[in-house]
Order: C-alpha cells, then structure tokens, then sequence
C-alpha cells in the first residue's frame, strides 16, 4: 500500500464521515450495541473466527484464546456501552445528545499487541464520536481488525464505509505520515514507538496515546494465610496465564503485604501451584526465542542467588511453562513476561507505595484482596499511585467497558468540543 | 597484575598471548588456560563456587572449557562477583541505570589485563591501517571517565585516547550533553586539515548528532572510520542500525564499510568488533580475540546452536581474571563462518504486548 492510497482511504472516509456526522448519537449507538451484541453471542461468526485463527496469528494457545475472549466479552453488553455514552457523552435523546462534541473528519487508529480486546473498543469508539476511522492494524494481531471491520459492515454497510484497514509498511515514513493526516491519531505502543509517532504528528492534530503499562497484585495478610490463598491463588494465576501476560493488566508481581518471609513463601507455593493447574487448562503458547533466552537468563540469576545464601527460591512449571520466584526483597526486577512472575516480601503499605513510586507513572492494574477493613484506604492508596482498574484476584483481564484506562475517560479523551483548541492526552489524570 | 601470586602468573600467560603480532585462536592454550583460570575463580569467588555446586560442574569434573559454569549477567547486579578481597577493589564498572535502578558491578583490583585487551583489539579492528606508532585524532561522542568515572565505556576511550589519539582527541559530552558547537567546529577544523579521524561513541549519540547536523552535513576526510556501540533503550529517536549506519554515511561522510559496531558489556574484560576494518574482503562478522570464545546455545535445550542457527550468546574471556570468565548473556546471536553475530531485538519492533519490564520502564531516563 502507498502513501497515496492511504491519503485516498482518507478521502473516501471524510466523505462518508458526512453520512455519520447527519445520524443521530442514538442511531450510531444502536447499531453498535448490536456489533457488541453479536461478538458477545457464543455463536457468533466473527468469534468464533477470532478464536479458530488467531492463535495461528499470535502463538497464543487455542484455549487460552477462548477463555479469555469468553470473560473478556462477558460484561462488555450493549447495555454497558450505552451506559458509558450516557455517562460521558450526556443525554441520548435527538437534540441534545452531546451537541457540543465537533466530529474529527477522521482518527487514525494505530493497534499494538496481540490481544483483541483493546482493538475491539478502540476501533469502535471514535464511531460514536461520529469520526471515521483508519486503523492500522499491529503486526502481532492481523486478525482482529479485519474481523471488527467485517462485523460492523454486516450491521450496517453505510457504518461499514466509515472504518477501514490501512496497511503500513513497518517504518514506511511516508505511509506512515500520509495516515498522521487523520485530525485524531489514537495509538498504543511502546513508549519509544509513540514518542517516534508523536514528533511526525502535524501541528494541531489531536493526539491520544497509550503507552507502556504494567500491573501487579497485592495481598493483605487476610489474604495469605493458607486456607485463604486457596481462593486468591487461581484467581492471580488465571490473571498471569490469560494472554501470556502479554497485556497492560497482566501482573508482573505480586506483593504480599505484612507476614514476613513466611507468608511470602506460602503464597509462592500455592501461586506455583495455581499456576500448574493454569498451564493445565490454559496452556501458555508459542515462547519467541528472545523471550526463552531471557527467562532462563532470570531463572539462573535466580538459583545463583538462592545458592550464594540469599533468601530466594524458585518454582518452576513442567518444560518451563512458567516460572515464580519468591524474592527477598521489594525491588522489581526485569520480569521476561510469558508467565514468569516474581513474589515480593513487603513491610506494610508505606513500604509498597516507596516501592510502587518509580513505577507509578506506568502502573494500569492491581488485584487485591486480604485488607479487611483496610480495603477501602488500601484501594484509595493504590489509585492515587495511579493504578486505574483495581479489582479482585481473577478480574484484572476482565475490565469494565468503560475502565478508564490510563486514568482517561473512553470516548472523551477522543472528543474535540465546539470553541476550544485541540489537545494532546499522553499523561495521565488524577485516577477517581 | 593481581597481588595474589597463583593468578598474576595467569595473567602473565595470559598478557603474554595479547602481546603475540598475530591473533591466533589456539585451542589447547585456551583449554588449559580457561580450565585453570575456572579452578582459580572457583576456589575465591563464593558466590561462584556455590552456584558451580549447585549445578554439580567443579573443577575436578569439567574437562572443557565449554563445560565451565556461565554466570548470568544479571548477578552482577545481585551479587560481588570478585576473586579478591574488598579492600582490593582498585576500579569499579558499573552497569546504565537510574538511581532507582539496581546496576551491575565488576570489581577490578588490576587494570592491566583489561587495558591490555582492550587496547590489542582496539587498534586492531579499528586501526589495522596505521604504522606502528602512529596516532590519529579521536572524537568521543561520551563522556570523559572524569564526568563518568564508573562507566567502563569511558575507560575504554580515554584509554584508546592515551594510547592511540593525537593530543587534540577529545570527549564530546559534557554535565550528560553532546557540546554540538565545540564539536561541529572540531570536525570543520579536521575536514579542513584533511587528516583522518575516528569517531567513536554510542548508538544514541551518533542520532543526537546526526540530528543536530541533518542540514549541514559534513565530509569527514578520506580514511576516516566511526566506531558506534550499545542501544537507545530510553534514549533520543529510536533507529535499526543499517540506517544509523547509512545516516552517518550520509551526514558525516563516512562510508558505511568504515562503520564498525562494538559488542561489549561492562561485565567483560574483552569487546568484539566488527570485521570491516581488518578484514575489508571477508564476509562480515564479529570477531572473537584469540583469548576469548563465544558460544550460541539454543535457550530451550541448553545445547549448543547449529552453525548459523540462533540462541542466546555465552562469552568466555580469559581478561575477566578478577571475576569470572565465562558469562551468560540474554543477547541473542548465531555462528558464522570465522566468526558470530548479535541479533538484538531489532530497535524500535513492535512489543511484545502493552506490559512491559519492569526494569526497561526504571530504565527511561538512564544514561
């Protein structure tokens, strides 16, 4: 594909853009809850596409593809889109649905990573905003875009001509300014990637970026006595095998809060445990060598450590599946992902915040549990490092549609208003 | 050389074969010399000693170098890897990073071998062309060892600089800046002179260069060759190292067969360079000094790769006498004909997924 073709997809969606820009909100929404609607229903084409190709795409296991699609769609209803338009957007009612929202003639959508999810809603959002979209699909996931733009064209072929595929050669310059042209440029990606896409943006294009992310989970010493972390253990190895980690709301670590070394070594053996089970019925999928050479990289520091005399030990899954070092200390430590996860001793919770603080900038995701009545102070101390979606062990894969990722809102960090300037949205709120 | 009697007569076997006129890769002298330098590291290093026994490989049964135990690099930021006592420690290395960043740490209670090794392989890769006692000028896109005094990077230059340079070489970055103005007027003066010069520095220096002069690009003269080395995790634009390459052809007007690579690491004694300088005609490769060996193991089994096929990089050198000598890298690479090649994430790929390391994220901002 050329720069001129590009700029001619452009074209072609501005124009049908005007067909968007007449309907109204209620109208767009309708026929987008019943796209969600129909990717939610088990037997639907375009799932049941997704799950049949793209572990041939990503390497993901088959398995693993379905249950996390499955719980990943599960609340992400019709019902619970119109709720975060009415939310964010204001009354739906003809006349008065968002009248001070101003469509961008087009929002280039540029996808990272291999998870379909997050290019489920990102492909769909800027449709509800009444601007076009040209997503370029990550060279990992090639199978989600295409289903997504399928799916919404047997809705209604007239929203159909309003979404499309760019195909960008990886560091073409020139197709990748020609698709810069879009006025919203939407993109995740590693943070180099984004600070290369953002110096080539015009001059007041509206720019919303998601970069690098991580996520962890902390338990209170309610959570790890033994019989508790019976129950805590599967839902943080679920947590960990779902998309090999791959994904901003995967945990790297776990901290455990108060206990001591006793407690840190108790959740690590029954994580590791946890983790078997996982691997059983969600097998972790194609392993790329750089990552096999970093784990076992990480897996000898680790027996080097633990056989000089430090407090450190390993577990590891059956062929490497996994692996789960309890360290002795807080500090994190390079985390090769694909199921490697790290468990870390930590005095109480002035102690996690000294800890997390570097990281903060960079934290989306923390499961929690074992805080009792401190649950709630807990909570408010992890959002205010940043942590956007904050839930039980279990659930950090299954965000609500409307999480506010980054700390952002979902369609107003893509909405340009009547009167006022463009702006960028690389930070990251105050999390509420 | 090491204070300890057993190792200095090592390292005099060892420095003597640095000193041959010609590099030759002698198998048995490297066997006899890795096998006693393992006993030697493994008798005062603990940490090593008790790693070696975890996997079961003590001196009395390896029988080959290949079978000596490798220490990830990542222990040396966990870990005093050192074959002498604390008080000995004459120089320390340490790993990039942040002040939140544990960085690692070779402990060094002699220069002499390092200095050694460096200097052979320096002139030789990167200044095969000049008479004995010749000097040529080197431009340092890094900072002096004053500015970085625990940087092994800088060492290295200021030591090639006092060594190999003319008195006008000069470090280029200063309070962590490139000094563009100082600099441009430096290669102006040497374009003008027409004498040939070596820049060296690293990966993301070259880039800040280049950007800075992007419009008024200059023509090194005729001999002139760059040395670049290391990534640009955190650092500037972010480009594959064919158009750096070809970019400071471009901009700096030296062509890219006089463009070497270094691959190195603070951890080692001993840096691998490319082949075009002292080897114009053969089949590009990084080369591997006579005391050094470098295997590529398949990451899965632990064996070693098929000549050409990939795995991750394992590096025995006889200069790391104070340490240990034989190092497992996360670095990816593979055999060639005479030689190996690095094969890093390409910079600037697509990641793996929105997650990310922990230590790349603390990471941002390291110098």
């Amino acid at each position: 594909m050329s720069a001129e073709h590009i700029g001619r997809q452009l074209e072609s969606l501005r124009a049908a853009g005007q067909w968007l820009r007449e309907r109204p909100l209620e109208e767009i929404l309708e026929r987008l809850e019943v796209v969600l609607e129909g990717w939610r229903d088990p037997h639907s084409p375009w799932r049941d596409q997704l799950q049949r190709r793209l572990p041939q795409a990503t390497g993901f296991a088959p398995e693993t593809v379905r249950h996390g699609t499955d719980l990943a769609l599960r609340d992400w209803t019709g019902k619970a889109l119109r709720e975060v338009v009415a939310a964010e957007l204001g009354g739906l009612h003809p006349g008065d649905a968002s009248p001070r929202v101003q469509p961008f003639s087009t929002t280039a959508v540029i996808l990272a990573g291999s998870i379909p999810m997050p290019t489920l809603l990102a492909m769909l959002t800027p449709l509800l905003l009444r601007s076009p979209v040209l997503a370029k699909p990550a060279s990992r996931d090639p199978v989600t875009p295409e289903l997504v733009v399928r799916s919404v064209a047997q809705v209604d072929p007239w929203l159909g001509e309003c979404l499309a595929l760019a195909e960008v050669p990886e560091r073409d310059a020139r197709c990748t300014r020609a698709l810069l042209e879009a006025d919203c440029v939407v993109a995740t990606g590693s943070d180099e990637a984004l600070a290369g896409i953002h110096a080539s943006l015009p001059e007041g294009h509206h720019w919303v970026a998601h970069g690098h992310r991580l996520s962890i989970a902390v338990l209170g010493e309610e959570a790890t006595g033994s019989q508790h972390l019976q129950e805590v253990a599967p839902g943080l190895a679920l947590d960990t095998a779902l998309w090999d980690q791959l994904g901003c709301l995967s945990p790297i670590a776990v901290y455990v809060v108060g206990g001591g070394r006793e407690a840190c070594q108790r959740t690590a053996g029954a994580l590791a445990a946890a983790l078997e089970d996982a691997e059983a019925r969600w097998p972790s999928g194609r392993i790329p060598l750089e990552v096999a050479a970093q784990r076992n990289h990480e897996i000898e520091v680790a027996r080097m450590r633990a056989a000089s005399g430090s407090e450190v030990s390993l577990h590891l899954g059956s062929a490497q599946r996994w692996a789960l070092v309890c360290e002795n200390d807080a500090r994190p430590r390079n985390a090769p992902l694909h199921r490697f996860l790290r468990v870390h001793p930590v005095e109480d919770l002035t102690a996690l915040e000294d800890t997390l603080q570097p990281l903060a900038p960079h934290l989306a995701g923390v499961a929690m549990a074992g805080f009792g009545s401190a649950s709630a102070d807990t909570e408010r101390r992890l959002r205010a490092l940043g942590a956007s979606h904050v839930c039980a062990p279990g659930q950090l894969q299954t965000p609500p549609l409307g999480w506010r990722r980054d700390g952002r809102p979902l369609l107003l960090t893509m909405a340009r208003f009547e009167g006022s300037e463009t702006v960028s949205h690389a930070g990251r709120e105050t999390a509420t | 050389m090491s204070a300890d009697p057993r190792r200095a007569k090592l390292e005099a076997q060892i420095l003597a074969w640095m000193g041959d006129a010609e590099w030759r890769l002698d198998d048995s002298r490297f066997q006899s010399l890795a096998l006693e330098l393992f006993a030697y590291q493994f008798e005062h290093c603990e940490p090593y000693r008790k790693f070696c026994e975890h996997h079961g490989s003590v001196p009395t049964r390896v029988d080959s170098w290949e079978e000596i135990p490798a220490v990830p690099t990542g222990a040396f930021k966990e870990l005093r890897l050192a074959c002498f006592p604390p008080e000995r420690t004459r120089h320390v290395f340490r790993t990039s990073g942040t002040s939140t960043q544990q960085r690692g740490t070779l402990h060094l209670d002699s220069l002499e071998l390092y200095e050694a090794s460096l200097l052979d392989n320096f002139s030789r890769q990167l200044l095969p062309d000049l008479e004995s006692g010749q000097r040529l000028r080197i431009e340092v896109l890094a900072p002096s060892p004053q500015e970085m005094p625990d940087s092994s990077l800088s060492h290295m230059f200021d030591v090639a600089i006092r060594e190999l340079g003319t008195p006008d070489s000069s470090f280029a970055v200063r309070d962590g800046h490139l000094q563009l103005d100082a600099l441009r007027e430096r290669l102006a003066a040497d374009v003008r002179r027409g004498e040939p010069i070596l820049v060296c520095g690293t990966a993301f220096a070259f880039v800040h260069l280049l950007d800075a002069l992007g419009s008024d690009p200059l023509q090194l003269p005729s001999g002139s060759r760059a040395m670049e080395t290391g990534g640009f995790k955190g650092k500037s634009r972010v480009i594959p190292r064919e158009e750096l390459h070809a970019e400071v052809e471009s901009v700096l007007g030296i062509p890219t067969a006089r463009i070497v690579n270094q691959y190195g690491m603070t951890e080692l004694g001993s840096q691998f360079y490319d082949s075009l300088l002292s080897d114009p005609t053969g089949i590009p490769r990084k080369l591997e000094a006579p005391w050094t060996r470098v295997r590529v193991l398949d990451p899965i089994s632990g064996k070693a790769a098929a000549p050409g096929e990939i795995g991750s990089v394992r590096i025995f050198d006889l200069a790391n006498t104070g340490s240990v000598c034989a190092i497992q890298t996360a670095d990816l690479g593979r055999r060639v004909a005479g030689g190996f090649e690095i094969l890093g994430r390409e910079e600037g790929a697509e990641a793996r997924g929105c997650s990310v390391a922990a230590d790349l994220l603390l990471s941002e901002g390291a110098s």
